[in-house]
């Protein structure tokens, strides 16, 4: 009986556009929106936490007039808090970064198309350069330049993340700009800037808008690793990787739920970021059909 | 032919030569490693001039940037503020540890992945084929920090099976020490090289099996069929060398791709490798360490991806021909 419910779900969610991913990526989204009505606690708030409570086990009741449903880390956070808290900054680091990077990519992929020669050919060489080094290498690399903090892990994912777009926008506005209607557009002799923007970069954007899904994933993952290597955002204010990182040492004495359940929230973020993603890919792809 | 290899070369060449001014630049901006070798509390100023000139840091950047790749050359990369050791043995005294690591993780990896796209493929949207597009999916999702905690938790703590960190006895062979000689050695490899295959094996299956659906469409697979060949036989013959291009890519891409993620899971179980070292230099402020490890990394990448292509001409005859 369960299993029809759900395959009926599936299938009518699959034609509508909403699929039980995007749910709980939505339900994700609220739950970091909401995070500071719904937390007991404060983890950002020094007198909100109880420090001699630190590594309570998951079920503990604590002083706060709460139960620690997820228990608590090493300094007495509860972790079903900061495991709010944390998705608020890592979704926000993701979001902005994916936004900028996209906006940065495309419009330098259609202003490289249009415009040709050195200009093109600059651009196309530093995101062959990019494209050709495995990302993880190059976010060490700038954020070793760069530096720690929230801001400089979203420039960082931006330097990671916008040669995709650039590359992938070109590409279409390359065979887009010689179309007769770029022609039409020239012969009024609109101006450039009002050409690329408003005839070429409608035209040539519909790839770019299918890669969003997969790199939000990806700076997801990799503002979560850089955070556990300590490379990201600063400890006292933690996302779910330095969350991760956060219970590293207690998971040898036995302490698991300090990492295994921010690890737990990343992981289905991800994971129902990325089967969006591949929902999104399937229904353009007109092949996989 | 000849030019297509010669601009091959060129274009890694500049490649790596960018990389290192960016490199460099960035190095330069971080921290001022003159304090590791005075007290900053208790050191006079004439100390901190004398620390300065002995690490050349009074010259202006160009200057140290010149000299920086004059040595690269040489295999010089100056010595490590910490250990007092040259960073380049430094890193090669590193090597076999992560390369261990990374043959291995890619020796469970490429035929774990191979099969199960060839699996998939040859069920198109049958149950089969979703399950294992869905694992794919998942198994890419888990950040790769979290699934080495994970392997930990489960693999060591719970059961005890294996060694949660370390690299354990070693056994000698052409002079180096290497794990896989003892049968500890390889219980300790076990973990991190799991943690490290995994996302690969979903990321070869899933390609295969991309690869094999659109082969099984053309005519020679449906010749195949129609000779009354067996499925097996047409998949491991005909279908899997028409595929191989696209999986050695991905294979030798990712092999590059575990040496920088082995900063990860060598942190993770503390497997004294080149990932590990680079952290560890990134925390320490150890700028030659640093620079000599991110342009190893780089420099075997790039390398193993041009012998990717030079492969090709082995094995399609068809590039052959068109280079």
């Amino acid at each position: 009986m369960k299993t029809d419910t759900m395959r009926i779900f599936w299938k009518r969610s699959g034609r509508s556009g909403v699929s039980l991913p995007l749910l709980i990526l939505m339900a994700y989204v609220l739950l970091a929106v909401a995070a500071s009505l719904i937390a007991p606690q404060n983890p950002y708030d020094p007198l909100q936490i109880y420090a001699w409570e630190a590594s309570s086990s998951p079920g503990t009741a604590g002083s706060g007039g709460y139960t620690y449903l997820l228990g608590t880390d090493g300094l007495g956070r509860d972790i079903f808090s900061t495991v709010l808290y944390g998705l608020r900054i890592s979704l926000f680091v993701a979001f902005t970064s994916t936004a900028l990077a996209a906006l940065i990519g495309v419009t330098a992929g259609v202003t490289a198309a249009y415009t040709g020669k050195w200009g093109d050919a600059l651009i196309m060489r530093i995101v062959d350069l990019q494209l050709s080094l495995p990302t993880i290498l190059v976010a060490l690399i700038a954020i070793v330049t760069l530096g720690p903090g929230i801001d400089r892990i979203i420039l960082a994912l931006v330097i990671v993340q916008w040669a995709t777009y650039a590359r992938v926008t070109r590409g279409v506005a390359m065979s887009e700009a010689a179309k007769s209607y770029l022609d039409a557009a020239r012969l009024l002799r609109l101006p450039t800037r009002r050409i690329i923007f408003r005839h070429l970069l409608p035209n040539s954007i519909a790839p770019a808008i299918t890669l969003v899904p997969i790199e939000l994933g990806h700076a997801v993952a990799l503002e979560a690793t850089l955070s556990f290597l300590g490379l990201g955002v600063p400890i006292d204010k933690p996302s779910l990787g330095s969350a991760v990182a956060n219970g590293f040492q207690y998971l040898l004495t036995g302490q698991y739920w300090i990492s295994l359940f921010p690890g737990l929230a990343l992981f289905g973020l991800i994971a129902s970021i990325n089967f969006v993603g591949e929902n999104v890919r399937r229904r353009l792809d007109p092949r996989s059909r | 032919m000849v030019s297509a290899i010669i601009g091959r070369l060129s274009q890694a060449f500049l490649l790596l030569l960018v990389m290192s001014v960016i490199g460099f630049i960035g190095i330069h901006s971080v921290g001022n490693p003159v304090f590791n070798l005075v007290n900053a509390e208790t050191a006079t100023p004439e100390d901190i001039r004398r620390a300065t000139v002995a690490l050349g840091l009074d010259q202006p950047v160009w200057h140290q940037y010149f000299r920086f790749i004059g040595n690269v050359f040489t295999g010089n990369f100056g010595t490590s503020y910490i250990y007092h050791l040259p960073a380049f043995q430094l890193v090669m005294g590193k090597l076999p540890a992560t390369l261990e690591l990374a043959i291995v993780a890619m020796m469970i990896a490429a035929p774990a992945g191979v099969l199960l796209g060839l699996l998939a493929g040859r069920r198109k949207d049958k149950p089969v084929d979703r399950t294992i597009l869905r694992l794919s999916v998942i198994a890419l999702s888990i950040p790769s920090f979290w699934l080495s905690m994970m392997l930990i938790l489960i693999g060591a703590i719970l059961t005890g099976w294996f060694p949660s960190g370390g690299r354990g006895p070693t056994g000698v062979f052409l002079g180096t020490e290497w794990s896989f000689l003892t049968l500890d050695g390889l219980r300790q490899l076990t973990l991190p090289a799991l943690a490290l295959a995994l996302p690969n094996v979903a990321l070869i299956a899933r390609l295969t099996r991309s690869g094999t659906i659109e082969v099984e469409t053309q005519d020679f697979t449906r010749f195949c069929q129609a000779k009354g060949l067996s499925p097996r036989r047409i998949l491991f013959r005909h279908t899997l060398p028409n595929i191989s291009v696209p999986i050695v890519t991905i294979i030798g891409m990712q092999f590059g791709g575990m040496l920088a993620f082995a900063v990860v899971v060598e942190s993770i179980f503390n497997w004294p490798g080149v990932g590990k070292l680079l952290i560890d230099s990134i925390q320490l402020l150890d700028r030659p360490v640093v620079m000599a490890t991110l342009t190893f990394i780089s420099i075997a990448f790039v390398a193993l991806n041009a012998l990717v292509d030079l492969f090709y001409v082995v094995l399609d005859p068809r590039t052959r021909r068109s280079a």
